[in-house]
């Protein structure tokens, strides 16, 4: 379950103090939502960092340490890097902290910008961060490819597992907190749906309660079955290119099981575009 | 053994019509509700109770085009009265006699109904009913039931596309059958509820339909009184398959407002929103027109349809095929080893597969029996019509008992 810090206090620092300081107690909607999708979505993605790029590998093998993010007034989320594996998680205890004064301040460095969050502990372990800076290079590599890299079926696939499941994660956030999704968040049911590219990757999501988890491969006898024809239709998908009932209608796109179920989770996919370039 | 149905030209004609129409073909139509692949996305034409698609396939229609072909495709007496009427024109400055004969008619006909006003689709209506129920009431808010369709307006449309919040801000939402949850709600925003609208009993789409529990309809009314709310009866997809009168005589209970369209002119776009003596005055202040909401041909095509529904006694025998369907499809899948849902009236009837949640059988069913030449939606409710005969059911039957021995052999149950 994702924690969210209250509104007005992070810190023990009450919001007049926080103005005054010239930080902001109460982000936009949009730059709440964009800073729990770079969280929980794009983030975690690191984990597949590790699977996918023998250089992530290398890294991560050598790393072992806790990293926390922390927005003031906002989320926060720990990476746990041991045993050349990476867990992510919403709370307990971190070896090393960066502190974001701001989302919007996360957002900025998650979309290229030069920003200096605060380290607020572990200094002594401050070594580490030039690891995870490179992890998050190599990510933004997969995330943002360049054309020559898309030349190499192998990236391609990779690429498109990563963007998919960050798009799919990201739906959490647009289910928690978009105020226009609130309608269908409130009501949406449980199930699995399992996204098949025919050519490339496998990935699935779990709905249970309101809570959201995408996951790679495929689950036993999900309840909605969505087969994409190739990899060029799921990019063209992930980037919101796609008017998905005419790409279903013409057989690009196949969904079986509870359509339901499909409806409502396209919903909330739909709009994390707007959110997430 | 018979060729079964491809659908090449449905396919080719899609192609053109996503590069040039939003989704190809939008909302229920779209294929993506049906069975991408294995039914038909486009029309060529209709007689009788058979259906014929762009690529010469003919199918025994259980959809009637969602509902409005309630005597049979090309109805010899509707289609001469519409083209009788068409002799003169179609739309004018002004409306025709046709209206006013076709508004005393339904008013003559409906039971409890005093005025009446029309529109072209269902969404219309509903959206001219509840706006209708503000003016009287002057309250804001709308109770509805969860799940339930009552069009493509913003205030009940399905999803969140084109939509901001404060477009459904006013539209609260009840369990179907749950007297007490719509009690609750009007407790909760007392002096601020206009109206509670339903359908007479429950026809989600993806679900099995679900009849009134004994109460539940009278104890909505008695709410409605006590506490000085319009209660609707949302009766277009119902409406004159149950009972001419309206299906609240039916179910027996008394709205103030109902809704009608489908099934009123045999295919011809016309829907008609009637009401009590007491809410006539504030339905006059409620703006409410379009350009073509007064075309003659479709008010005669209605006056002609409703006159060969009572004259044929159509319920009687639209009940009669449908139990007949009902009860045949039951024990085909039973002689199969399966086990199926039929829930509705007999004159709207639908099946689900039991303990399945996800529709796959049913979503497989649909699509062997549409390449077979019987056209059964798999999340929709299907409609009888009067041109429904025994021997069509029969010949149903028999598609239906080729479909369930696919069914066991693939998914064993």
């Amino acid at each position: 379950m994702i924690s969210m810090t209250s509104q007005g206090r992070a810190f023990g620092i009450a919001s007049p103090v926080l103005q005054w300081m010239g930080l902001d107690p109460s982000p936009s909607i949009h730059d709440r939502i964009r800073a729990g999708m770079h969280l929980f979505a794009v983030l975690p993605r690191l984990t597949d960092v590790v699977r996918h790029d023998e250089e992530g590998r290398r890294i991560a093998d050598k790393m072992r340490v806790s990293i926390e993010f922390r927005v003031l007034n906002g989320p926060r989320v720990v990476l746990s890097f041991a045993d050349g594996r990476i867990k992510t998680r919403s709370e307990g205890k971190s070896d090393l902290g960066l502190l974001f004064t701001s989302c919007a301040q996360l957002n900025n460095m998650f979309d290229g910008r030069k920003v200096l969050p605060i380290p607020f502990k572990g200094l002594h372990k401050a070594g580490e961060l030039s690891r995870l800076t490179r992890l998050t290079e190599i990510l933004t590599r997969y995330l943002k490819p360049s054309d020559t890299d898309m030349q190499s079926p192998r990236f391609r696939e990779s690429h498109v597992e990563m963007s998919l499941l960050v798009g799919l994660s990201a739906t959490q956030q647009i289910a928690l907190q978009d105020p226009r999704a609130e309608r269908i968040a409130n009501h949406l049911p449980n199930g699995t749906i399992q996204y098949i590219i025919l050519d490339g990757p496998a990935c699935h999501v779990v709905l249970e309660d309101g809570l959201i988890e995408a996951r790679s491969g495929t689950i036993a006898d999900p309840t909605t079955t969505i087969e994409i024809q190739d990899i060029d239709l799921a990019v063209s998908l992930i980037k919101g290119e796609v008017d998905t009932f005419a790409a279903n209608g013409s057989g690009a796109i196949k969904a079986s099981g509870s359509l339901v179920l499909a409806d409502e989770f396209n919903t909330l996919f739909d709009r994390v575009g707007h959110y997430l370039q | 053994m018979k060729k079964l149905y491809c659908f090449d030209k449905s396919l080719a004609l899609f192609e053109r019509a996503a590069r040039v129409i939003p989704s190809g073909i939008s909302g229920n139509k779209n294929p993506a509700f049906a069975v991408p692949g294995s039914f038909p996305y486009f029309a060529e034409s209709g007689e009788g109770c058979r259906y014929r698609d762009v690529d010469g396939n003919v199918y025994i229609d259980y959809l009637a085009a969602f509902g409005p072909i309630v005597l049979g495709y090309k109805n010899p007496v509707v289609e001469s009265a519409a083209a009788e009427q068409r002799r003169t024109g179609t739309t004018f400055n002004h409306p025709t006699e046709r209206a006013v004969e076709l508004a005393e008619k339904l008013v003559a006909t409906i039971s409890g109904m005093d005025w009446c006003a029309f529109g072209k689709n269902g969404s219309d209506v509903t959206a001219y009913a509840v706006q209708a129920a503000r003016e009287h009431t002057q309250r804001r808010k709308i109770i509805k039931v969860r799940g339930a369709y009552h069009g493509s307006q913003s205030w009940c449309r399905h999803g969140i596309g084109g939509l901001i919040e404060s477009d459904y801000e006013h539209v609260l939402d009840f369990s179907w059958n749950d007297a007490t949850e719509a009690e609750d709600l009007l407790l909760e925003h007392e002096g601020d509820v206009a109206c509670i609208i339903i359908t007479p009993y429950h026809h989600p789409a993806f679900g099995d339909q679900v009849m009134p529990a004994d109460g539940f309809l009278s104890d909505l009314q008695r709410l409605c009184k006590r506490h000085g709310v319009v209660l609707i009866s949302d009766d277009i997809r119902a409406g004159f398959r149950l009972d001419l009168r309206g299906s609240h005589e039916y179910f027996d209970f008394e709205p103030d407002i109902t809704c009608y369209c489908k099934a009123m002119a045999n295919g011809y776009a016309i829907s008609a929103c009637l009401g009590t003596q007491d809410l006539k005055n504030a339905a006059s202040k409620v703006f409410f027109t379009g350009t073509y909401y007064t075309s003659a041909p479709e008010q005669a095509a209605a006056l002609a349809c409703l006159a060969e529904l009572e004259r044929t006694d159509a319920v009687s025998h639209m009940m009669k095929m449908g139990r007949m369907l009902m009860e045949g499809l039951h024990t085909a899948a039973e002689n199969n080893g399966l086990e199926v849902t039929l829930s509705g009236p007999p004159t709207l009837p639908f099946m689900t597969f039991a303990n399945e949640d996800n529709f796959r059988r049913s979503q497989r069913f649909s699509g062997e029996a549409a390449k077979r030449g019987v056209l059964l939606h798999p999340h929709h409710n299907w409609f009888i019509m009067l041109e429904h005969g025994e021997a069509d059911i029969q010949d149903t039957l028999d598609v239906a008992d080729t479909c369930f021995r696919i069914i066991k052999k693939e998914f064993g149950s």
